[in-house]
């Protein structure tokens, strides 16, 4: 498993996710802040710049004389012509239209609003190639109504509204760059007891144990803490059973290979043809048991539910695995005098079957070991009667059975009941529970019929 | 009948040489699976041996080699490797048997006659179990050198046993082997045909039953 590309994916998790969650809104938020606040400084702006144009038309209009038979005139002195067009920034022009729309002064074409029922009426239009803003102002006098036009060009409000619109961004954006930033900021101090306990586990070394100190962990994070240190005490226990388990198989390994070693070194000096022969013997049985002890550390390591892939699992004829079972320990039952055999009906359910054959291979083995000549051994699988209708197997001996203190224990690596005698290393039943947890079964450990011997049964979850 | 042991481990080699030519094989053994190529060409076997983790060309390889060269001589495979996937691979690659390491030598050589007789029931006219000879076209028993008079159905009970002598055949299995002369057989039937072959056979052949199975005929280890 690629570590890094893992932490990149998920990586720097709440300041970086606080960020992207946040900025899309907050972006939303700056561009409708702007819009507003444009429109906003935009009203009174231009409000100002008409009021100065119509400033300027009453100014213009005071200049009208009218004549007797109707004519007007009108009356400015070049000095303030030349005041009324002077603008720094734009070009100012101006129509006088007599009573009957003649022209009187000005600029020629230059257009005029329509009349309105406000006055003056305010137009906006081209003139001369470029936009223009202007105010017509219609003025009565004794020789009727004169129509005046003051327009101008529109770079002062256009630079205006500019200004007015990078003032808006700056500042927005300003305030949109401290928020992120303080995020940033304040996530990191909020999140310094989660790095100070990342550190506290970075530090450690694999192979420490020890449970994380508590007591200064945040409220939210404490349940976290807790878990760790739950799995902290499981995996220490696990560890140490593994030792445990690590030095039993040392003995059981070490201990028929010692004996082979010692037998087979006095066997090349033997020379008793009898003697030999007797030797001979005991290192075969010391050899079958030592194979039989390594199969079954094998089995066991198999059958730990961590090493059981999913794959394996299927639909599993319990019957058959039964008469498989029965017919597998035939040869030996028969050699012991033990009329072994097989009660099956219909039951299936999910699972592994070579781990289950390898369970009822135990199982069977086990009733063999401690059922003495003569007796009976049965392996049964069917349904429950029950409504649950769950599957089960299980061997039934009429032996001389597993005191009721004891069924506890028996299942426990390399345990092996007081007073037994036979070559077993104590795993069938260590091997059996855990191929049973693994298929999420139950194991009783029980009395036979009639409260002779034993029956152990597995019972498989419902369909 | 002659074996082809191929496996790399001297030791282990020897022992199932010795083992199995003092149960009456004739035994051959070569190292690597590029020498067991060379020997199948120049003779004919009964049986492969085949060790899975072998130097070179491994076991896997071999099995898949022969039967793609049309080889049908059967396949037992005899490894340390249990794991699940090396015994389905093998056994779909087209070997006939799956033995792992540690065995006890009785039971491979039981593996190796079962293997061999069932081969040879295909091609060749008889099967022989211990004292218990069939001869298949001429549908005649013998024990020793006795004659058994057998009816037809006793006679397909016997066939099917020992066609799958040292294996237990349940008796659903028995009453098909008779039932196309008889319809509505009952499984008590099968009981009653089973304890009239024992009477005819005598001692010296075994069929044994199996509780709330079936039967078993018994191969007697030579």
């Amino acid at each position: 498993m690629n570590r890094a590309s893992a932490e990149r994916a998920r990586g720097m998790t709440i300041r970086r996710r606080l960020l992207l969650i946040l900025i899309g809104p907050l972006a939303l938020l700056l561009a409708i802040g702007v819009v507003l606040d444009y429109a906003a400084g935009v009203v009174p702006l231009r409000a100002a710049f008409d009021q100065a144009l119509i400033n300027e038309t009453v100014a213009a209009a005071a200049q009208l004389r009218a004549r007797s038979g109707g004519t007007v005139e009108f009356d400015l002195p070049p000095q303030a012509i030349e005041m009324l067009r002077a603008d720094k920034y734009d070009t100012v022009y101006y129509l006088v239209l007599g009573p009957h729309d003649e022209y009187v002064a000005g600029d020629q074409g230059l257009p005029s609003a329509a009349p309105d029922h406000e006055n003056p009426t305010f137009l906006d239009a081209q003139f001369k190639g470029s936009a223009i803003r202007g105010v017509t102002y219609r003025h009565a006098t004794p020789a009727g109504v004169v129509t005046i036009t003051v327009a101008e060009t529109t770079n002062k409000r256009d630079q205006a509204w500019h200004r007015l619109l990078i003032s808006i961004l700056l500042t927005d954006t300003l305030q949109f760059a401290a928020i992120l930033l303080l995020i940033w900021v304040g996530v990191r101090l909020g999140l310094r007891p989660l790095i100070a306990l990342r550190a506290q586990i970075d530090s450690r070394s694999a192979q420490e144990l020890a449970p994380l100190d508590e007591t200064r962990v945040p409220g939210e994070v404490l349940p976290l803490t807790q878990a760790l240190n739950r799995l902290f005490a499981t995996v220490r226990s696990n560890a140490q059973g593994q030792q445990q388990f690590l030095a039993n198989a040392a003995h059981q390994l070490r201990t028929p290979l010692a004996g082979l070693q010692t037998q087979l070194e006095l066997l090349r000096h033997d020379t008793d043809a009898v003697a030999v022969r007797e030797r001979l013997i005991g290192l075969l049985e010391g050899t079958r048991r030592l194979s039989h002890t390594a199969n079954q550390l094998l089995a066991l390591a198999r059958a730990e539910p961590t090493a059981t892939a999913a794959a394996d699992f299927g639909d599993v004829d319990l019957r058959e695995l039964a008469e498989e079972a029965v017919a597998k320990h035939f040869d030996r039952a028969l050699r012991q005098h033990i009329d072994l055999g097989v009660e099956a009906a219909r039951a299936r359910t999910r699972g592994s079957a070579w781990l289950l054959r390898e369970m009822l291979a135990n199982l069977v083995d086990n009733a063999l070991a401690y059922t003495p000549v003569d007796g009976r051994v049965t392996v049964r699988c069917g349904v429950t009667a029950d409504a649950s209708a769950q599957s089960y197997v299980e061997v039934e001996d009429d032996g001389p059975g597993i005191p009721p203190d004891q069924r506890a224990r028996v299942t426990a690596r390399f345990y092996r009941p007081p007073g037994t005698s036979g070559d077993g290393c104590g795993l069938g039943l260590a091997i059996v529970d855990e191929i049973v947890r693994g298929h999420h079964a139950a194991l009783d450990i029980g009395s036979g019929a009639n409260d002779r011997g034993t029956r152990v049964r597995v019972t498989f979850p419902a369909a | 009948m002659r074996i082809l042991i191929i496996e790399d481990d001297a030791l282990v080699a020897d022992g199932m040489r010795r083992g199995l030519s003092q149960v009456g094989f004739a035994v051959d053994h070569v190292p690597s699976a590029e020498l067991a190529e060379a020997a199948l060409q120049q003779e004919n076997f009964d049986l492969l041996l085949v060790d899975l983790g072998l130097p070179g060309v491994d076991g896997f390889e071999l099995v898949r080699r022969l039967r793609r060269g049309g080889k049908s001589t059967p396949v037992l495979i005899v490894t340390a490797r249990d794991a699940l996937a090396d015994r389905v691979g093998a056994l779909d690659l087209g070997a006939d048997d799956y033995l792992v390491k540690p065995f006890a030598l009785p039971e491979l050589a039981a593996r190796c006659r079962a293997l061999i007789r069932r081969s040879k029931s295909n091609s060749d006219s008889g099967i022989t179990i211990g004292p218990l000879h069939l001869d298949i076209p001429r549908r005649e028993t013998r024990v020793q050198s006795r004659a058994v008079d057998l009816t037809r159905r006793e006679w397909a009970i016997l066939e099917c046993l020992a066609l799958h002598a040292g294996q237990v055949v349940s008796k659903d299995r028995l009453q098909q082997a008779i039932s196309s002369w008889d319809e509505g057989i009952t499984t008590n039937a099968v009981e009653v045909y089973i304890s009239r072959l024992r009477g005819k056979l005598g001692d010296d052949v075994a069929i044994r039953t199996v509780r709330g199975l079936g039967y078993r005929l018994d191969e007697s280890v030579a």
